[in-house]
């Protein structure tokens, strides 16, 4: 069983190795597709902002919280920026599939991420439904 | 909602960064409580409480 001071160091770590992992998945996309500038540049870009989040993490209070997970108030305000970012994003989503269909075209790839963005809202509702 | 937070905190002698610690939150999130910014939720405010031997109903108050 993990004690409390090992689930913060792992959680700490967890946007750092992510964004890591997004690095080398550019790199793998840029070898893939011929087009090694992209993937190094990528990958370098990615390893900059894992060591950024880390090093802010040792001076930010906010970063810290955003990494470790540990501060209810920074997890509330990460919460309502990422449902606000995600709001821009719908509507950014919207924006676009009724300016495609404007230009006489099927409305893609809006029209999917749209879907994508409503299946994952109901999704999500059923379950949080079920669990509180 | 006001609270008497930063009253028992300074009764007590202690600083904002040392109840952070003690309530595994950021100073921030003190600060936030105690100037009436941030409303905890029922378990750090429950944790408070028992911080100051006191109960929550005594720490916050509900009337405006």
């Amino acid at each position: 069983m993990l004690t409390r001071d090992t689930k913060t160091t792992l959680q700490r770590w967890y946007v750092p190795t992510v964004a890591t992992l997004i690095g080398i998945a550019y790199l793998v996309a840029g070898v893939m597709g011929d087009d090694l500038s992209f993937g190094v540049i990528g990958l370098v870009l990615m390893l900059a902002t894992a060591g950024a989040m880390v090093l802010a993490g040792r001076r930010s209070e906010t970063v810290k919280g955003l990494l470790d997970r540990q501060d209810e108030r920074i997890r509330g305000i990460d919460n309502d920026a990422s449902m606000f970012a995600g709001m821009v994003l719908v509507v950014a989503v919207i924006a676009g599939f009724i300016i495609e269909i404007a230009r006489g075209r099927d409305g893609e790839p809006y029209a999917l991420l749209g879907a994508i963005a409503g299946v994952s809202y109901v999704g999500a509702l059923v379950v949080l439904r079920l669990r509180r | 909602m006001k609270n008497a937070v930063r009253t028992l905190r300074t009764q007590a002698s202690i600083s904002q960064a040392a109840l952070a610690t003690a309530m595994g939150v950021s100073r921030q999130t003190i600060n936030s409580i105690e100037t009436g910014r941030y409303l905890p939720s029922l378990p750090l405010a429950m944790a408070l409480a028992r911080y100051f031997e006191s109960t929550v109903e005594e720490i916050f108050d509900v009337d405006p």
